[in-house]
Parts: C-alpha cells; structure tokens; sequence
C-alpha cells in the first residue's frame, strides 16, 4: 500500500519534471538533476549547486555533460537567508492546515452527534479557529519575505541564470501566496466558520461549498509547499 | 555486392532514430533505476509500427525483412538495449507460430497482436537446462484431447506482461512446442528478476502446475519442439546482434562527443592518441559487426541456411558491444564509472548480450559444427 502510494507520488513527479523541465541529466558531480533547456547558446551551463561549469551535447538523445571547470569563487554569503526564511512558511503552514481539519471534524461531528475527542475539540472551537488563523496569517505572510529573499540569493547567488527549479519555485510561491490568501479571505469572511460556536457552517448548502473551497484551497497549497520544499532541498543537498 | 541502404530502408532507419532520441534515450536512465516495464514506449512503438514487424501480412502484420529489422533494433537499442528489449522481445515467440503454427494458430495469437498493444514471450529456459535445451525437464502429458503440463521456466523475457507464451515441454523422450495462453489456470508467475543489467526488460519465472492446454495449441508435431526452438534462432539472432551493435554505437558516440569536449594537459581528450585510436578501433569493430550482421539476415532473407553466420553475427557483436562499453567508460574516466553518465550503463547492458538467446561458447560450437562438415572454406 505504502509502496503503491510512493510509486505513484514518483510518477506524478517524473511526469511533472517531464512537461516543465524537458530533456534532463543528472549532474556527474552533485547528481542534481538539471535540464538541458537551461544551457546557453554555447552549450555551457553551471550548475546552481556546486558550480561545475557543464558542457552540454545531446548524441542520440543521451545528454553528455563535459565538465569544464569549476566556480569556486562564486557569490557564498555566510548567511544563506532564503533556506533560513523558508522554513517558517513551511514549519507553520501544516499546522494551519492540521487545524482547518480538526475543525471540519468537529463540526461534521457536531452535524451527526458524535462525541469523542472531536467533540472535545468542537467545544473549543473558537480557540482552535483563531489558531488556525494566526497560523495562516504568519505562515502566507511570511512567505512574502520568503519569496523576496528567494529572488535576491536568485540575484547574486545564482546571478539571474535561467534555472528550470527556480523557475518552478518562483510560480508556485505565487501560487502558494494566493492560494492561502484565498484561504484567509474565507476564513475571515465568516462564510467558513460560523461566529457563534466557531465550527464550519455545515448545515446550508451555501455553508459547504465555502468550506470545501476553504479546505481545498488549503489542501493544494500544501502540496504547493510541500514541492517547493522539496525543489529548495535540492538546491541545498544536491540529488 | 550493394551495401547502399535503399530509400525505404534509409527511411525506416531515419523514423527509429527519430523514435529512439525522442522516447528511448530521454528515458533510458529513468527506467533503468525504477526497473519498471516500459509499457509507455512500447505503446508508442506499437502506434508507429515498430512491434512485431516480422508478423506475416495476411495477419496483419507488415511482413518484414531480417535485414530492415536489424537496422532498426540497432537504432532502438542505441537508446537503450533493455527498453528495445522490451519492444522486441515478442518476436522470440512469435517466429516459431510464423515457422510452425497453423492457420487458426496464427489467426488466434498473432493477428490481434498487430490490432492492439500486446506482448508474448518464449518459455524455454529452465533452472537446470540453459544453453543444453534438451535438458528441458518441464513434462507435457497426454490426457485425452489436451495436455497436461508441469514445471518451471526460468528468466523468461516480458513473462509478467505476456498474454500467451511458447513453451517447451516434454512429451515421452522428445520435446514439443506448445502456445499456452497465459491466463490458464494453472500459471504462476514470479517476481521480476533484479538483473545487472538491462532493467527495462521485464524478466521473470513462470511456474507451470497442471496447466490444461488443448491439443489445438500444440505447434507442429510430436517431438518437433527443439528443432522449431532452435530455427527461430536462426531468424532472431541477426535482431540480437544488431541490439549488441546498437550499444557500440552508443558507447561510440558518448565517448567521441565526450572526448572531443574534455581537456587534459591543456588538449582536448581526442587530442591524445591512446584515445583517440580506442575511437578508431571502435569504429571498425562495429563496422565489421554490422557487416556479420546484415550478411546472416540478408541470408536468412533469401531463404538459405544461415545458422553458421548468424552465430557468428551474435557472438561477435556481443563481444564488440562488450569491449566498446569498458572503452567508452575508460575514455570518460571516472564518470565513466558513475551512474550520472550512461557509460556504466552501456557495461552492465552488453554483458548480457554474451550470455542470451545462446552464450558466446555456443555460437562458437555451432560455428564449429558447420566447418566440421567442410571439406575446404572458401
């Protein structure tokens, strides 16, 4: 079961690397997988990990990458910000998240008179709501200095070269931003939650749809998070 | 003596090429670590024609020469020898319907074969009887109208995707051949087998245990199993030996792109005449494989006996495509050594090629066994 669910998450993400990166080869010296579309005219391209400096040439279809030199004296702060400002969006987000579900349960608990520990949650409802709010506020607001920090290592670090990955992240940051801003419109609307016992409004029909559309606009930004987490690991560690 | 392609041949050869940058080589090195069957390719293969050529026309298929076949395996296979594998595979079961099978045999099992994307695999191997066939211990008992048949075959190719197989069993003293359609009762298959090489290639065991065949599935008569299990070999060894060829012209190709772009002692690679005549020395090899190879299918395609060249074909492509892979990986130095080059790959690919569809030593007896019967060699 677990080993069907990872092999359908790695055909998802080969498919995904295929429409976006194209043609790819791994690094022979960091092993990060990077795509051939992204070397220049000449053929070169560094890669944004370790600096080789890569010559590219497709024979047969084969992607043979030469490695020419190394850049040793790239741009290396000592204070890498956009690692560091990654990680509270992305620390903060699943607990936002984990707290917009408890909620759902408790209030389709409430609908069908279940106790237990939903029940539990529901009678502190409001509190858990504005949890899960603040969450989402530091989480998608931080995220602006994310992104903006993302750009300036893209900047000088990385000298504005045309990476697939940085091209991914930069678009599903956006994504991430206005699918959580989504997110906190609704919550703050009070079409979600109801103001009187904080729970979801389940009962009109009105009510669902503005929570299903609450729920998934969160689910998808989590998956916008978790692959964007993922991309900036292997823009740290390699493949 | 004629070696220029012909138009149709220069075209056939320039759509596989076209099939292999796109399909085959982009995806060599992802189907290679998961070891999952390539079902995609082969479905893009079977839509562009490039699965069961040899399929006789009144069955659909396109009736192929030998010949038109080996260069297009050894385009396929210069992408990836284990994904071509895949595609080609079916043929080995295939030929001893086309040789042995009767009309409403070859009307059942290989016109829906060029309908719809399908695989079929040769079940002839087993644990104690490899390259020595006539060891075949699986037994096919008669039992009124049909035939019962027990044992284990073993390394069997597209074994898990196959929707029938041709198996050899033994009935009394002799061996015969039989299609058993692989959703009788009775057939187990096994887990894929983790190879050194050629990952793509779907290899597994397939157990039999009191699988009920009809005597309608019988190919050809009591007792003629091993002789249509051996004259298939006749026609696909000359398709091996152009999937070995294709594997010298990809370690040539990777080594010269690479040698030409890498410096050392302020030179390019090439520059160095230690390297440069190992590209020379491949180059001729897979010349003369190539000529080994289009002389067996072009006899074969003429109808003449060709066991002592296709042997000759199959083993000296195999052990061309062994050297030029251990070459190509010496010329990129250590990447050669590494996963994130396709040199390493190009190695654990071509050993295989010495060892299936009968080892070097057997091609050497067969070769050995025709000159026997030679007064002088001309």
């Amino acid at each position: 079961m677990f080993e069907d669910l990872r092999r359908l998450v790695g055909r998802i993400a080969d498919a995904f690397k295929r429409r976006f990166y194209g043609p790819t080869f791994r690094c022979p010296v960091c092993h990060l997988v990077l795509a051939a579309i992204d070397a220049d005219g000449n053929g070169l391209l560094v890669c944004p990990v370790c600096g080789a400096v890569l010559e590219i040439e497709s024979v047969y279809g084969h992607v043979v990458p030469v490695v020419l030199d190394m850049e040793i004296h790239r741009p290396q702060p000592k204070l890498r910000l956009h690692p560091l400002a990654t990680h509270l969006p992305i620390g903060l987000f699943p607990f936002a998240v984990l707290g917009a579900l408890l909620l759902a349960g408790a209030s389709l608990a409430r609908q069908l008179g279940l106790g237990g520990i939903l029940g539990a949650v529901s009678r502190r409802a409001p509190l858990v709501a504005d949890a899960t709010l603040v969450l989402l506020v530091v989480a998608v607001g931080f995220s602006l200095a994310t992104l903006a920090s993302g750009l300036w290592d893209w900047n000088f670090r990385y000298r504005r070269r045309s990476y697939r990955q940085i091209r991914v992240k930069i678009a599903f940051a956006i994504g991430f931003l206005v699918l959580g801003a989504a997110a906190i419109a609704l919550h703050l609307s009070g079409a979600v939650f109801s103001s009187a016992d904080g729970l979801m409004r389940l009962g009109s029909p009105g009510g669902v749809a503005a929570a299903f559309t609450y729920l998934g606009a969160l689910l998808a930004d989590m998956v916008v998070v978790a692959t964007l987490g993922h991309i900036g690991g292997t823009l740290v560690f390699g493949g | 003596m004629d070696f220029t392609p012909t138009p149709r041949q220069q075209e056939l050869v320039e759509r596989a090429r076209e099939f292999t940058r796109e399909w085959i080589s982009p995806n060599a090195a992802r189907y290679d670590r998961s070891g999952e069957f390539p079902r995609d390719i082969c479905r893009e293969a079977f839509k562009r024609g490039f699965m069961n050529p040899h399929v006789p026309k009144e069955y659909g298929g396109a009736a192929e020469a030998v010949v038109d076949h080996c260069m297009v395996m050894e385009e396929l296979a210069t992408g990836c020898s284990g994904i071509a594998t895949a595609i080609d595979g079916n043929g080995l079961s295939q030929y001893p319907v086309i040789l042995a099978g009767t009309d409403a045999q070859k009307r059942r099992f290989l016109a829906p074969m060029t309908e719809e994307l399908a695989f079929s695999a040769y079940a002839v191997t087993e644990p104690e009887a490899g390259s020595d066939v006539s060891r075949v211990r699986t037994t096919a008992a008669k039992v009124g109208s049909d035939y019962i048949l027990n044992g284990v075959k073993w390394w069997i190719t597209n074994g898990s995707v196959a929707s029938w197989y041709f198996v050899l069993a033994r009935t009394g003293e002799t061996l015969t051949g039989f299609i058993v359609p692989a959703d009788s009762p009775g057939i187990v298959r096994g887990p894929k087998e983790v190879n050194l090489g050629q990952h793509a290639s779907n290899t597994v065991r397939v157990t039999l245990e009191d699988v009920k065949v009809p005597e309608a599935f019988r190919l050809g008569d009591e007792g003629k199993g091993f002789d249509i299990a051996m004259a298939t070999f006749n026609h696909t060894r000359p398709g091996v030996a152009a999937g070995a060829n294709g594997i010298t012209k990809a370690a040539l190709n990777i080594a010269l792109s690479y040698a030409k772009r890498r410096r050392t002692f302020d030179k390019k690679l090439i520059s160095n005449q230690g390297i440069s005549f190992k590209l020379a020395e491949m180059m001729t090899r897979l010349d003369a494989a190539r000529f080994l190879t289009y002389k067996a299918a072009w006899l074969f395609d003429q109808g003449i006996d060709n066991a002592r060249e296709a042997a000759q074909a199959k083993w000296f492509a195999a052990d061309v495509a062994m050297s030029a892979a251990v070459e190509c990986a010496q010329v990129l130095g250590g990447y050669g050594y590494t996963q994130e080059m396709p040199a390493e790959k190009l190695i654990r690919d071509a050993k295989i090629y010495q060892i299936y569809e009968g080892a070097t030593e057997i091609q050497k007896m067969i070769i050995v066994s025709k000159l026997l019967r030679m007064k002088e060699v001309h």
